[in-house]
């Protein structure tokens, strides 16, 4: 890890760069936590596409898989604190990490949290062919006896997939530790496994049904949004409206040192807040599957840490992590 | 007899592994009745007999490996681990002509052969990986295609 | 079939512009080139172009088809390094070392490539072939494999590989626990907790199965080679050339044959593989050579042509679900099906309807790809099979530079080199020992997909572990693995008492 700041020091002197104090944005890259083609990727692609033309040099990808993310997290933390031309993508599964201590020694104050990307809602499926023909019904069965319905989702328990099972039994009173939850290695096995029938009900997302709607092999019988959405999905009821305080917003932005000049955070919410207006931004956020999320600058930051309060404080309910 | 010393420290790392599965994995609660425990301790168990029986019955009596050359696979050793630590500092091009160049001295090859070899390696493997194949490469000092 | 033979006349219109054709064929090229490079297989080959052919502003059938070239040719390119140099191009070619491998350091290169193309392209031919007749029908067959039966599978997968056990019976077992306990390390899958992490970062997520297989075979190999040199032993090659011969084909049919359809059908199911498909077909084939198995792992052509036959099959196969219900049954897959939506194409059976031009040009450049790739790699047999000739002091450490290629580019994490030195080191031990490395590898990838699905059997049934035996499918495949095990071991002693009457001479 020595390494990468003899790596800096070579590119300052190569550069010639003499301001030392506040220095300006020169190449600005986003840091994928992960390898080429997963979540972190796109909300990394989304910058480099929305945000062009606010900065001279177009944004690179880098990718920096390891550790679910925590690999980048410690790196943000230790060696490029104040690293005034690097974003890294988060989602919530990261946020969620980051409650639950997964990170490491660092938390939520270690960091500063830029710009959202856009989001992503949860949403209750089952299989065309189910008896349960509304949310109700499957609300009904999780009131009386949750263990009998087999729940599925595309992470392990703890994670974001099985938080969004855990919400819902919890606003009907039941114990998440009496659901009978089966964790499977993303969101296309799980698909698999609720069409073949080895599960009854899929926690999954919003996004990932746009294929399926009209090929009507699944039903969604709840969104876990605030509102309702835009459309193709605005067909789809809110677990809010029909009377179940089950919210599940998966959020995707962008994090940046805690040393980084203010300054210089601020360039990068502005160039946020800018682009938000602009057709490419909306167009690009649209075909990446997610919905608008608008936030940006210190804004942003207390809202996500307030968020990350409060995740930790459901994650202690559940039993996840021992205070 | 080589095995049999191979086997026995394999031995004390598997000890060490079904100690942290006897003792520390545990999860907070879970679905399933196996855990994330069950299974590292099932292996350990299976490894530990394996284990036992390869350290009665060994069959292999030595490496076969004389002096010179276990001399020489040291140098490799500390050569890839130079490369590796010097991979992202000075980037693909430096760092491969450097171990190259030694890499194929230390096989036989002469200074002239070797130096030549390593600058072509290094700056013709960068252009096509990154250039050609759109490969991520460590740029170094130089600026990125 | 009507619907079939309507649809393969659009796809072929489509796939036969001179414009598509030559977006094949750049596809095909660039794939082989890149599968080449020692740990970069499809998945990243894929996710790497993935960028540059979106930016390039293609129609949207013309990008598909530039990327569906790039995943079959890099799926061809993992069989060269493995064949020349030892190390596995991807995960679906650590079979093809086996005997590909001695192949080349007899002098027999050029035969062990030009077999392996001609195994790959009736592997992945039959599978395009396969896909478009009975896609959609055996998708839906392929999403009712349950956890349990997974289990089931690994139990018949890990049968099929007794066959590999070696001189010593032991170290193979111990090999096989060495992967299983590798695969351990990083979060569990089903409660997320860590195990073996130490509370290093890096290994949160586990250690990546290219790191291992770089490691143990390509850092292995590097070591290997060196001592070789430096105490004399090693020989150099003469020049090869030699080519795939008809006798071998018709040696080698039945084989083909029986692996692509195996491949075919590993690769339906979501979750495995190339690397499942590769092991259970050399597996099963070595096992049922029967008493003459003795020349398999010293460079028989039925061990060479199985995994290619299977891994190209599989290839093929695990498009099934991605393009008929939009599921995307491996990483691959699911990147194409990112790239998919990308052109705002949704896959699934919609598709089909909605747009033909896209779902049957991507078939039909498919059997176009298969032919490209044969056609390329063949002539260029030579070339690579001169790459042998190449003296040792030059060879060595390309394969030290390629492995760092392969590792970076995708981990980008330096820790990662460091990580594929010591499993080098590691590697190099234990193949001066006598330990097979090829069931460290496959422990390695079956393990994780056993003990998760296992678990997941358990969770669905809360706990009630009739749960493994109350279906079908699962039952088929247990007295399958009793059968590799049991029918040859028969079939051996019935050839053994025989013999002697028909041998008469």
């Amino acid at each position: 890890m020595k390494s990468m700041i003899f790596k800096m020091l070579v590119a300052a002197s190569c550069l010639g760069v003499a301001n030392s104090a506040s220095a300006e944005i020169t190449s600005p890259e986003c840091i994928a936590p992960a390898r080429p083609g997963g979540g972190f990727d796109l909300t990394c692609r989304i910058a480099q596409m929305g945000l062009k033309g606010q900065f001279e040099d177009p944004i690179q990808v880098i990718y920096m898989p390891g550790g679910i993310g925590a690999v980048a997290f410690n790196l943000f933390n230790t060696k490029r604190t104040s690293d005034s031309n690097a974003i890294v993508a988060f989602s919530s599964g990261s946020l969620l990490n980051i409650a639950t201590g997964k990170f490491g020694k660092f938390d939520e104050n270690d960091v500063r949290f830029v710009a959202t990307a856009g989001a992503d809602f949860g949403a209750v499926i089952v299989p065309v062919k189910s008896k349960y023909q509304t949310l109700s019904d499957l609300m009904d069965d999780f009131k009386t006896d949750p263990g009998k319905i087999v729940v599925g989702a595309g992470g392990s328990v703890g994670s974001q997939d099985w938080m969004k099972g855990a919400l819902l039994l919890k606003s009907v009173g039941s114990d998440p530790r009496d659901m009978r939850y089966v964790a499977f290695d993303g969101g296309g096995e799980a698909i698999s496994a609720l069409l073949g029938g080895s599960i009854e009900v899929y926690m999954g997302d919003v996004g990932e049904m746009a294929p399926h709607l009209e090929a009507g092999t699944m039903r969604v019988l709840a969104v876990m949004s605030g509102e309702r959405l835009p459309a193709p999905f605005d067909v789809f009821p809110t677990a809010i409206e029909l009377g179940y305080d089950a919210e599940w917003t998966i959020m995707r932005g962008f994090y940046m040192g805690n040393d980084v000049p203010e300054e210089d955070f601020q360039t990068w919410a502005t160039a946020f807040a800018e682009s938000y207006k602009t057709d490419e931004f909306k167009k690009i956020r649209k075909e990446k599957g997610l919905m608008p999320l608008e936030l940006h600058g210190a804004d942003m930051d207390k809202k996500v840490k307030e968020l990350i309060v409060k995740l930790r404080g459901i994650a202690i309910e559940a039993g996840l992590i021992e205070q | 007899m080589v095995d049999r010393v191979f086997a026995g420290i394999l031995l004390l790392v598997t000890i060490c592994y079904g100690y942290i599965a006897f003792t520390i994995i545990k999860a907070p609660f879970q679905y399933d009745p196996l855990g994330p425990e069950s299974w590292p301790q099932i292996l350990c168990i299976l490894s530990v007999i394996s284990l036992l029986i390869l350290m009665w019955k060994p069959d292999v009596e030595s490496f076969d490996t004389k002096r010179p050359t276990w001399i020489k696979l040291a140098i490799v050793t500390v050569l890839l681990f130079a490369y590796a630590e010097l991979y992202e500092p000075l980037g693909f091009i430096i760092a491969t002509v450097i171990f190259t160049t030694f890499m194929s001295r230390l096989l036989q090859a002469t200074w002239l052969q070797a130096a030549v070899f390593g600058v072509t390696l290094g700056v013709l493997g960068y252009l096509i990986c990154t250039g050609l194949l759109g490969l991520n490469l460590p740029s170094g000092p130089f600026p990125k295609l | 079939m009507q619907e079939v033979l309507s649809g393969l006349s659009t796809g072929f219109g489509v796939a036969l512009l001179p414009f598509n054709i030559m977006l094949v064929l750049i596809g095909c090229f660039a794939g082989t080139l890149i599968g080449a490079l020692p740990g970069i297989g499809p998945i990243n080959g894929v996710a790497i172009l993935l960028p540059i052919a979106y930016s390039l502003g293609l129609p949207a059938e013309s990008a598909l088809i530039l990327l569906a070239g790039i995943y079959y040719g890099a799926e061809y390119g993992g069989r060269i390094s493995s064949i020349l140099l030892n190390v596995p191009g991807d995960a679906g070619a650590v079979m093809t070392t086996l005997d590909g491998n001695p192949m080349a350091r007899r002098g027999e290169a050029g035969r062990a490539l030009s077999l392996s193309a001609i195994a790959s392209f009736i592997g992945g031919t039959f599978a395009v072939i396969l896909m478009s007749l009975f896609g959609p029908s055996l998708a839906k067959i392929a999403v009712t494999f349950s956890p349990s039966d997974y289990v089931a599978l690994m139990v018949f997968a890990f049968a099929s590989l007794a066959s590999l056990v070696g001189k010593n019976a032991w170290k193979t077992f111990m090999g096989a626990l060495i992967g299983l306990m590798l695969a351990t390390m990083g979060i569990d899958a089903n409660t997320g907790i860590p195990r073996y992490t130490f509370d290093v970062p890096d290994l949160l997520a586990g250690i990546d199965f290219l790191v291992v297989v770089i490691g143990l075979f390509g850092m292995a190999e590097l070591f290997y080679l060196v001592e070789q040199q430096v105490s004399g032993k090693l020989k150099a090659l003469p020049i090869d050339n030699s080519f795939v011969r008809m006798s071998d084909l018709a040696k080698t049919k039945w084989t083909i044959l029986r692996c692509s359809i195996i491949g075919f059908f590993i690769g339906i199911l979501p979750g495995t593989g190339a690397s499942v498909a590769s092991a259970v077909a050399y597996g099963f084939e070595k096992r049922f050579a029967g008493s003459d198995a003795g020349e398999f792992g010293k460079g028989d052509i039925r061990g060479l042509a199985a995994p290619e036959a299977a891994n190209n099959a599989a290839a093929g196969g695990a498009m099934v679900p991605m393009l008929t219900l939009g599921i995307p049954g491996s990483g691959t897959t699911a990147i194409l099906l990112g790239a998919l939506l990308l052109f705002n194409v949704q896959p699934g059976p919609m598709m089909f309807m909605q747009r033909p031009e896209i779902a049957w040009g991507l078939i039909a450049s498919m059997y176009v790809g298969n032919i490209a790739l044969l056609v390329i790699n063949l002539p260029m047999v030579g070339i690579f099979s001169r790459m042998l000739t190449v003296p040792q002091h030059y060879l060595t450490p390309i394969i030290a530079v390629l492995a760092f290629i392969g590792v970076y580019s995708i981990v980008s994490n330096p820790f990662d080199l460091y990580l594929i030195i010591i499993l080098g080191i590691f590697g190099w031990i234990l193949r001066k020992l006598d330990f097979p490395l090829a069931p460290v590898i496959l422990g390695f990838v079956l393990g994780g997909l056993l003990e998760d699905n296992l678990r997941r059997a358990l969770s669905i049934s809360a706990g009630d572990w009739s749960i493994l035996f109350n279906n079908w499918k699962s039952i088929i495949l247990y007295v399958c693995a009793l059968a590799v095990i049991v029918i040859p071991a028969l079939l051996n002693r019935w050839f053994k008492v025989k013999k002697p009457t028909l041998d008469v001479k």
